[in-house]
Parts: C-alpha cells; structure tokens; sequence
C-alpha cells in the first residue's frame, strides 16, 4: 500500500510564513511509522540513562518503538544495547530487569551469551550432548548490538547503523555545553520521574524548547524568571531551547545549595539552559544540577517521558534533592495538560498546523523544519530504491 | 542415574537453585555408563555454570572439550 504522503513544502519556509506540521503527523498511524523511521531510527535518539543499568551484570529489557531491546552493563562495565533475541529462534531472551551474573541464557533450548554478546555455548546443537556442528558459526551468531553510545549518562541509540558517528552528529551541543563536560551523579531512586502522557512525542518536544509559555502555564516562575530573562537557543538540524539569565539555585531552611559542578565558571552562576536535542532527548543544566528527559514514544498519541535529575556528586542532600524532585515533577506535571490539550487538537481536521510568533517560537519552528527535512529526505531516498 | 538423584535434580529444577544443578548432573556425568551419556549430563551442569557465574564452568568446559564435544 502506498502512504498517503503529507505535504510539508508550507513548513518549510520561513517563521513568519510557516504553518506547523499537518494534523497527520500527531495522529496517523502510517505517518508515525514513517517518523519511526525518518527521525528516531536513522538518528542518535535517546533509549535510557547508563544509571538504569549501575553494575555490571545489570540487565533491563525495554521496547524501542516496538523492537526488543536489551539494555546491559558488560562485565568490563561497559553499557551495550542489544536486540532481545536469541539468534537461534528468535527467542525474548529476557523479559525482566536483573543481574546476569554469568552468561544471559536463552529459556529456550540454553542457548548462551556472554554480556558483551558473544555466542558462548549452543547446547545439543550437533545431537544429544554434542554441543556443537560445522554448520553454526558461533562467531557469525553474537547477539545483535544496536549501536550506541552515552553521553550526559543518555544512552543514545542509532538503530539504522548509518548515522555520522555520535561525536560528529552532537559535537555543536557537545562544544555549547564543553563546561558540563564533568562526571554526573544520579541521585538515585527519588530523582527519577516518569510521566504518561496522552500526546504525540513531538508535542513534548515543542512544548519544552520555547519560553513564550512560561509565565502562563508556570506562573510560580514569574517571582523571578520572567519572560524577558529568557533567550531562545537554536542550531538549525540539531537542537533548539531556551535559556534563562536569572537561575537561582534552591536552597533548604538551613541555606544551604546544591554544590556547584567544580569549574563550571561563573558564566553559568545565573544562567541556565533547556535544550531538546532532536529527535527525543530534552536535557537541562544549571550551575549545580542536571537532568535528561527520555521522551519514549508508544504510539501516535502516547509518550512516557522519564526524567532523570543529576548533581555534582554522589552523596547530595537527600532532603535538597527531594524538595528539587518535587519542583521539577510539578514544573513538567503543569506541561501536561498543555501537550495533551494540543493532542486534542490535533484532530480538528481543518486545523492547518498553525502559526508562530516569528520572535517566541522560533525554537518551535526550528523543530518542525528540522522534521520536516528529515522526513523529506527519507521520501526521498525512498522513491530513489523503488 | 540413581532415583534419589534424580528426585534431587528435580527438585533442584524446581527451586530453580542452579548451583545444585551443577553439581548434580556433574555427579550424573560422573556416574554415566558411556562416554554420550556423560556428555549429555557435562553440557547441562555447562550451561547451568555458564547460567550462574559458577567457577566450574571452566572444569565442565574443558572436559567437553576434550571430548570433542565443546569448541
């Protein structure tokens, strides 16, 4: 069946001109398909954090966009990502999170696997007690690793295999943000949030990468973060956001703060800035803390976001981070309403994408052009193979 | 194999406890009338080792190994 293809050709113009991304693209299952593979496959697209996985042995079976992906810590500490299959019958090879303390047997016919993937043992393979035959190449059969790789704790995944290498693609973001490049804590099991949310992914994204919402849908913020404190951020292809000149660090009723990640620079003493590095990854960094937002998309009109908060050491204030946990939980449960009131929206069929303030949505538009690209070059090569 | 050994693995099986798994069918390997039967014993108390990070696996490999039955 040939999709139905949208047309982008009004996105892609310029702020003052531009609608938004059509309807379908929040709504239409072909067209989140196509997205699947247009924009979270064939790029560095976010899948967890390495604190998911804090051991060696530590093993987390997840779902990407439906495949079966297995999140590991090898026994040399290095976080790999795998399918979650035996190469045998294509087996689930685990189906719940734990530590695998020697090889990840298959429950199948025990089939094994070292942490790093190799193929260790085929049990009966050549007959009973005859383990193995000329026709399985155990250095031909390793378990299938999906390329990745970790930068702020994010384990980023490139599924399609032909993304530039993950230096190249995020060295802006990388070199923009060179000062944070420092060791990140995760504060553990009461800095993490996780939210369901009845929207597109990609509604989280815009929500999250401009500031012209802030003193509406988050007033508590307007005591000292007003709109004018803010800036937009925008690399065209990468990532966009928003800044604010007047962070003020939390503190507890003995005065005490978070300390500082060491070296950071003063530059960062007020400043701070949320940027959504495309496709799905939103990140934030102050002087003092940090977090990733893992925004996992279950389907055209259904996101998990998983929040993660980190600090500049391992034994942060309990009591600090907790009153943290519970700001930004409140900050990112305000968003809610917002992200699934455009959800909403989105099927009002005479709906043409909307409109953008050229000055305040600009990170917005920054996006959906980015998008909008992407997606155009995947027709584009797809027309070319037919 | 024994039935009180065999009662043992069962049990074993059934309290998923993979420790005595190895030491059970390598005692069931020990005690086999032929060389196939060993072998079909060694490569459970293998994988078994394998499964659990156990230290015989090292033993148990290198016996299926030596009879051609391990790479």
């Amino acid at each position: 069946m040939t999709l139905h293809q949208t047309d982008l050709s009004n996105v892609r113009t310029s702020v003052e001109r531009a609608n938004g991304l059509p309807n379908a693209h929040y709504i239409d299952p072909a067209v989140f398909e196509e997205e699947k593979r247009a924009l979270l496959f064939s790029q560095w697209a976010g899948l967890a954090v390495a604190a998911d996985v804090p051991g060696p042995g530590d093993a987390v079976p997840m779902e990407f966009l439906g495949m079966p992906l297995l999140l590991i810590r090898d026994k040399d500490s290095q976080v790999r990502v795998f399918q979650n299959i035996c190469r045998h019958r294509g087996m689930i090879l685990v189906e719940e999170p734990r530590k695998i303390e020697g090889a990840i047997r298959c429950p199948y016919h025990s089939w094994c696997y070292s942490t790093k993937g190799k193929l260790v043992s085929t049990p009966h393979v050549g007959g009973p007690g005859h383990n193995t035959h000329e026709a399985i190449k155990r250095d031909d059969l390793g378990l299938v690793e999906v390329r990745s790789h970790i930068w702020r704790d994010v384990v980023w995944i490139n599924v399609s295999g032909d993304a530039p290498a993950f230096g190249e693609a995020m060295a802006d973001i990388m070199a923009r943000w060179s000062e944070f490049d420092l060791p990140l804590y995760h504060g553990g099991h009461d800095s993490r949030i996780t939210l369901e949310v009845a929207t597109n992914w990609k509604l989280a994204v815009e929500n999250y990468c401009e500031s012209y919402h802030l003193p509406w849908v988050h007033p508590g913020l307007n005591s000292y973060s007003k709109l004018e404190d803010h800036y937009n951020i925008e690399k065209p292809g990468e990532f966009s956001g928003q800044g604010t000149k007047v962070y003020r660090q939390l503190t507890n009723e003995n005065g005490q703060t978070f300390p500082d990640f060491e070296e950071v620079g003063a530059k960062w003493n007020e400043r701070a800035e949320y940027i959504a590095v495309y496709p799905n990854v939103l990140l934030g960094v102050h002087r003092d803390h940090a977090f990733a937002i893992i925004l996992e998309p279950r389907g055209p009109e259904k996101t998990v976001e998983h929040v993660h908060l980190y600090y500049s050491v391992p034994d942060s204030d309990e009591g600090l981070r907790m009153r943290n946990t519970q700001l930004w939980k409140t900050v990112f449960e305000e968003d809610i309403f917002v992200v699934e009131g455009m959800q909403k929206g989105r099927h009002a069929n005479q709906f043409d994408g909307g409109r953008f303030s050229p000055v305040m949505d600009s990170p917005t538009h920054c996006f959906h052009h980015w998008v909008a690209g992407k997606i155009e070059t995947h027709r584009a090569r797809a027309r070319a193979a037919e | 194999m024994s039935q009180g050994l065999e009662a043992r693995l069962l049990a074993a099986h059934e309290g998923d406890d993979r420790f005595a798994l190895v030491r059970l069918y390598t005692q069931a390997a020990d005690i086999a009338n032929d060389l196939d039967a060993e072998c079909f014993f060694l490569t459970y108390a293998y994988i078994f080792a394998l499964d659990a990070g156990a230290p015989e696996a090292t033993v148990l490999h290198a016996r299926l190994k030596a009879h051609g039955r391990e790479e």
